[in-house]
């Protein structure tokens, strides 16, 4: 085989490995993994390569600094979350070191940006998830929707997440149980 | 020469050895010494390109537009089976060696570099993944980049640069100054990501170079990714690495050929060269001087700031040797504030260097226009241009009259003009004069 088939081959083979471990790794969580609902809030921007989406930052946003942390880098912290009376999910507790359990999400903790404390109390979490992609037509709708409900002091949209060994799928954000795109292709029509 | 002298010679040197004009020798010395780049069909290859393009944008907006109504395996056959027909296209091309068409392989390459990226970002689209536009850049740059080696894309190439810097900038905008530990190490990264032209520019045979076009691009995207490193490196704004920074850009050593060539094919010396002379010129003034003297101070300890001194200073060795003393002319802008760092004392005024600036732009400027008249390989004109901005941004500053600021308008315009007439002049009585 000549030289630049075998580079033409390694891109090929690239091309497709990249796309399908992001398949295959997704799928995987989406097929075996266990449903959980956190409580978020979400307006609309936009991604140059991606399309409109629905930001989703779920409301727990800064939690009680896990045991054992120290330094001012980002680290992956395990959380265990465990369902409310209401069916919102919420963290329980944060660990250091990765944990087993069906309700396992690895997150990253951070320390405050700006404020110069020593040692924080609570820390930052970033989770796996930020964003639920949508039609472009369906976007602003959506975006209305959330908006609208978060003025009127509703309760919150809900992001819906399978997770699977300590990894997390986004599958829908539901308002009042019922999924935002179905709620925005109706009021289309 | 210009490059179209440099193909007309070419087409003319075979009638010239049929007819005994010139020995086969002195053709081939000639060829060698005016090498022109084959035109191999740019046309063509331009007409591939921009129809690519247009299937392989259209193709993502099409696909991006999110099917809410089909199926999660529907859409990724959608995502996938373009990748899988351009990649079937480009084997083809490829097989045919160097049979296939300039065009076709400008095609090939592009659209399956579209397809890639459209791949990429359908997955995440329809995964819902996190993470920022440009993460995704990175990886398609990373999965693309190997057709530009294999076919020999020009556009692809110049695709993997543009995006390489947009990765690169948006890890130091994306983390923020003060705040270390995000983002990728790009002091590393960068390096590394340009280096992936290598295989293509200069090649396995080191004698690939890139066209005109890809030439500025590959400057311009090579100067906005170091200026990005250069930040990243102090955590900080930091001018006087932005500087090394441009001046190692404007040394990049030359052969023979390449300091031959005129300066407009020389994007390094001119864009380096420009990019070095404006911070200059902003240096020549109190505020500026201040924070470029303080920024010395800051980089000094750093690393980077050394690699960048060895590179520059390497660089300098090299183009003194080879006579290149108008580039060093210029690049010695960057030295400036290394030299006049122990003079200034820490919170004072930025005036001392500020004034040193003005003196050392006009000894630039006279050195540009001295070398041209001894001879040598100089930049008369640029010179000139370079005394004209410095008076008018004095005579601007100066506590004078308007009519006396318009009056010395009107004197240093007529001397400017009389100057490029002199030089023009000039010029055209020596044949084949040292150029620009």
């Amino acid at each position: 085989m000549r030289p630049a088939l075998a580079v033409f081959a390694v891109a090929v083979a690239a091309q497709w490995l990249l796309p399908l471990a992001g398949i295959w790794q997704h799928e995987r969580v989406i097929a075996r993994g266990t449903t959980v609902r956190l409580e978020c809030m979400a307006p609309d921007p936009y991604d140059p390569l991606r399309g409109r989406y629905l930001a989703v930052r779920p409301a727990e946003g800064r939690v009680p600094k896990p045991e054992g942390m120290v330094g001012r880098d980002a680290v992956p912290v395990w959380a265990t979350l465990e369902a409310g009376d209401d069916g919102l999910s919420r963290i329980k507790s944060l660990s250091l070191e990765p944990v087993s359990g069906s309700t396992v999400i690895r997150l990253v903790a951070k320390w405050p940006r700006w404020g110069g404390q020593t040692s924080p109390e609570t820390v930052f979490v970033e989770w796996p998830f930020d964003r639920l992609y949508l039609n472009e037509r369906l976007a602003p709708d959506a975006d209305k929707l959330v908006t609208e409900r978060f003025r009127e002091g509703q309760d919150r949209p809900v992001a819906e997440v399978r997770l699977l060994d300590g990894r997390a799928v986004l599958t829908d954000v539901l308002v009042d149980g019922v999924s935002i795109r179905e709620i925005v292709k109706q009021r289309a029509n | 020469m210009s490059l179209i002298h440099q193909r007309w010679l070419a087409e003319q040197l075979p009638a010239w050895e049929r007819e005994g004009i010139l020995t086969t020798d002195g053709a081939r010395r000639l060829r060698e010494r005016y090498a022109a780049e084959p035109q191999g069909g740019l046309a063509q290859m331009v007409v591939g390109a921009v129809g690519a393009l247009l299937i392989g944008t259209g193709l993502i907006a099409v696909l991006a537009y999110n099917w809410d109504d089909f199926p999660r395996w529907v859409r990724l056959m959608l995502a996938l089976g373009p990748l899988a027909a351009s990649q079937a296209v480009s084997w083809w091309v490829l097989q045919k060696g160097e049979a296939a068409k300039p065009w076709q392989r400008e095609a090939a390459a592009l659209v399956q570099t579209l397809a890639a990226g459209a791949a990429l970002a359908l997955v995440s689209q329809i995964y819902n993944l996190p993470g920022k536009w440009t993460d995704l850049v990175f990886w398609w740059c990373v999965v693309s980049v190997p057709l530009a080696w294999v076919l020999r894309s020009q556009a692809v190439a110049i695709a993997y640069l543009i995006g390489i810097a947009i990765w690169t900038v948006a890890q130091v905008t994306g983390r923020g100054f003060g705040f270390s530990g995000e983002g990728a190490d790009v002091r590393l990264w960068y390096p590394l990501l340009l280096a992936g032209i290598l295989p293509l520019w200069p090649g396995p045979e080191l004698r690939e170079r890139p066209a005109s076009g890809s030439r500025l691009v590959l400057v311009a995207t090579a100067l906005l990714g170091l200026f990005a490193v250069a930040a990243f490196a102090a955590d900080r704004p930091a001018f006087w690495l932005t500087m090394l920074s441009a001046a190692a850009v404007l040394l990049f050593p030359l052969d023979r050929h390449g300091i031959a060539e005129p300066l407009a094919r020389k994007p390094q010396v001119l864009l380096g060269g420009l990019a070095l002379v404006v911070m200059a010129l902003i240096a020549t003034y109190e505020d500026p001087a201040r924070h470029l003297v303080k920024s010395v101070g800051f980089s000094l300890p750093l690393a980077w700031c050394w690699l960048l001194l060895a590179v520059v200073a390497g660089f300098a060795v090299l183009a003194f040797r080879q006579g290149r003393f108008a580039v060093l002319a210029v690049a010695g802008l960057a030295v400036v504030p290394l030299l006049a760092a122990p003079l200034s004392g820490k919170d004072t005024s930025g005036w001392p260097v500020a004034i040193i600036y003005s003196f050392v732009l006009l000894a630039t400027a006279i050195a540009l226009i001295a070398l041209e008249f001894l001879g040598r390989q100089g930049a008369a004109r640029i010179g000139a241009a370079l005394i004209t901005l410095l008076v008018i941004l004095r005579m601007a500053d100066a506590d004078v009259s308007l009519l006396v600021k318009g009056l010395a308008f009107i004197v240093i315009g007529v001397g400017f003009l009389g100057f490029n007439i002199f030089i023009s002049r000039r010029r055209a009585a020596l044949p084949g004069g040292p150029s620009a």
